[in-house]
């Protein structure tokens, strides 16, 4: 029983993670009803911005900060320079898939020109692990899961409760309707995806922290499971999404302490592969995710 | 000629298949599908295993065969297709448009972390060798006229393919294929199996992928997850589209100026002015630079020619008796 509990402390820490990226992510979706592939830049963006102000200043709130302003800024200009332009010009969802694919790469190799592709170490001290209720977690850890739940929080009374929380309901359900009656629905994507950054870079400074490490490529492969909690939880759909992360982020850790037939464990390189099994069996089965009644068709 | 001419001929020739392959699946049928590099690889490897005899410890390796070269390809032709298949069925049966991409780019990552992490399949990360001029030693070649015979063997082999593909395009096949890239339900309408017209086009491409994973087996006489690596992947898609999605000369086209104009002058980046320097700052840098040119190339097609330079000629009604406002969804 103890065992189980040590892993679900873990897997409460990469949900919380996960749930951070993954609401950012469909945030993005909501407004522009595109999936960001460059979504996971953002996070990378954040982990290089907040190492580069810890270095200088040693502060970790700093750090956080300019991570978040990082990602905030990044994702601002993807919504100016690519992704609202591609809208407004009309482009299919897939032609602006396949763009923020290559703006991803391209994002990517400008951070391998100035910073090289190796990997960095960054660590916080993350302080002796302490039993918390039932659970075994580190101060940092603690942290991580407090922050992300006032962040969420935050996020929801924003949506839930503002005027600009309306207007990017009205956006989000129907742009056309949302335009009619005055609401200028590209700066309200454009205030959604600053938005969905500042929340996106602060994860990628957690990540890199809980990790220990990162590169130019960190960023997308957290972005492929960032994708299969959203899908889970219903692109577009900010607390389906919630609940995806968690159990994604609760079925990753928990895969990885099965005990083989042969002995040893699954290894974490399977990871990815583990998330994408769960995404093709989530798409086939439920394409809208799993909390929604709607019915899917053939033309989606 | 000189040998750099040689090799990089072959390797365009042999990436013009490869760019033929995709241009069935994302040219004409019209799904945009990130497991194609995937068939490639299982090509690839699939011949290495075939070929290059036991595996000697501490190497692992399925098979380990030492079949003739011919029919090793055939033989990794058909695992591709058969993998094609599979991961056709699953993916093609209800999804369209992103949903589609999202499971392909799943089902090529699977297949990336098994070659790359499973090491009794294709030896890990380490990836297979020794593949040395296949069919050489039948005509008695040396190594410089092997060389010669391997270049001659890809341009006629992509001269056959693109052949086949000239001969698809004008066909009902291809016809069909086309008309549910641009409207399914009118397709359905008229009586055509949506699902069996597009699982064929993919498996036809995955095969053309195999075909040309087989090739470039025998021109790198290697191959492990390192030249599985974006940049490959992302010059290809960015081939098909500058050229021209859905037209062949047009992909051959791109192939020309993405795959071998584009690739081979970044080469000669660090030679210009300025540049020098950045490049002695990591060896990375030149790799990273020919990224962002290729990303870049891609965006700028995607949102100001997204036709490509050489669009695919459409059919225009001379008689338009009935207006039919198209479908947006």
């Amino acid at each position: 029983v103890h065992e189980v509990l040590v892993t679900l402390g873990f897997a409460l820490v990469t949900a919380s993670i996960l749930a951070l990226s993954a609401v950012a992510f469909t945030l993005e979706y909501a407004v522009t009803n595109v999936a960001n592939v460059s979504h996971g830049e953002i996070l990378t963006a954040g982990a290089y911005a907040a190492y580069l102000v810890h270095q200088r200043t040693g502060s970790a709130v700093a750090a956080a900060i300019a991570a978040a302003l990082a990602g905030g800024l990044v994702a601002l200009a993807m919504h100016s320079a690519v992704i609202g332009p591609f809208i407004r010009f009309g482009a299919s969802p897939t032609v602006v898939f396949i763009a923020t694919l290559g703006m991803s790469f391209v994002i990517q190799n400008v951070l391998v020109i100035f910073f090289g592709a190796a990997n960095v170490a960054y660590t916080l001290d993350p302080g002796a692990p302490q039993q918390i209720g039932p659970f075994l977690l580190t101060p940092l850890d603690v942290e991580i899961i407090a922050s992300a739940i006032g962040i969420t929080l935050a996020l929801f009374l924003i949506i839930s409760r503002t005027k600009f929380g309306k207007a990017l309901r009205a956006v989000s359900q129907n742009r056309e309707l949302a335009r009619v009656t005055g609401i200028n629905a590209t700066r309200v994507a454009a205030a959604t995806f600053f938005l969905a950054g500042l929340v996106a870079g602060y994860a990628g400074f957690v990540l890199a922290e809980s990790v220990g490490s990162f590169n130019p490529y960190f960023g997308f492969g957290f972005f492929l499971i960032t994708l299969t909690a959203a899908v889970a939880g219903g692109l577009g759909r900010a607390f389906g999404t919630l609940v995806g992360a968690v159990m994604v982020g609760l079925i990753l850790e928990f895969a990885q302490t099965v005990r083989l037939p042969g002995g040893g464990y699954v290894s974490a390189s399977y990871n990815l592969a583990f998330a994408f099994a769960i995404l093709a069996i989530v798409i086939l089965i439920r394409p809208r995710g799993l909390f929604t009644n709607a019915r899917r068709t053939v033309f989606e | 000629m000189s040998a750099y001419l040689v090799s990089v001929l072959s390797e365009g020739a042999i990436f013009g298949i490869m760019a033929l392959g995709l241009n069935v699946i994302w040219g004409w049928s019209g799904d945009f599908d990130l497991a194609y590099y995937g068939y490639i690889a299982v090509g690839a490897y699939m011949t290495l295993v075939l070929t290059i005899g036991p595996a000697v410890a501490p190497a692992h390796y399925i098979l380990g065969l030492t079949l003739p070269y011919p029919i090793a390809v055939v033989v990794a032709v058909i695992t591709a297709m058969a993998v094609g298949l599979v991961v056709g069925s699953i993916a093609l049966r209800h999804l369209r448009g992103i949903y589609f991409s999202i499971v392909t780019l799943g089902a090529v990552y699977v297949m990336y972390v098994l070659a790359g992490q499973y090491v009794p399949l294709f030896d890990g990360y380490n990836g297979l060798s020794g593949l040395f001029d296949p069919m050489g030693d039948w005509f008695g070649f040396d190594y410089l006229s092997y060389q010669y015979f391997f270049l001659g063997l890809s341009l006629v082999l992509f001269a056959l393919v693109f052949l086949f593909m000239w001969r698809i395009s004008g066909s009902r096949f291809g016809m069909a294929l086309r008309t549910l890239r641009e409207d399914e339900r009118a397709a359905a309408a008229f009586g055509r199996d949506i699902y069996r017209l597009k699982l064929k086009g993919y498996v036809l491409g995955a095969g053309l992928g195999g075909f040309a994973g087989a090739l470039f087996a025998a021109y790198l006489s290697a191959f492990n997850p390192s030249a599985w690596s974006p940049v490959e992947v992302i010059v290809l898609y960015s081939a098909v589209l500058v050229g021209g999605r859905g037209n062949i000369w047009g992909v051959a086209l791109g192939v020309l100026i993405m795959g071998v104009l584009v690739q081979e002058s970044t080469r000669f980046l660090p030679q210009l002015p300025g540049l020098g320097q950045l490049s002695t700052l990591h060896p990375q840098v030149l790799l990273a630079m020919r990224g962002v040119i290729i990303g870049l190339v891609l965006v700028l097609f995607l949102r100001f020619r997204p036709q490509g330079l050489l669009p695919e000629r459409r059919y225009v009604d001379p008689q338009p008796s009935l207006y039919i406002a198209p479908q947006t969804a």
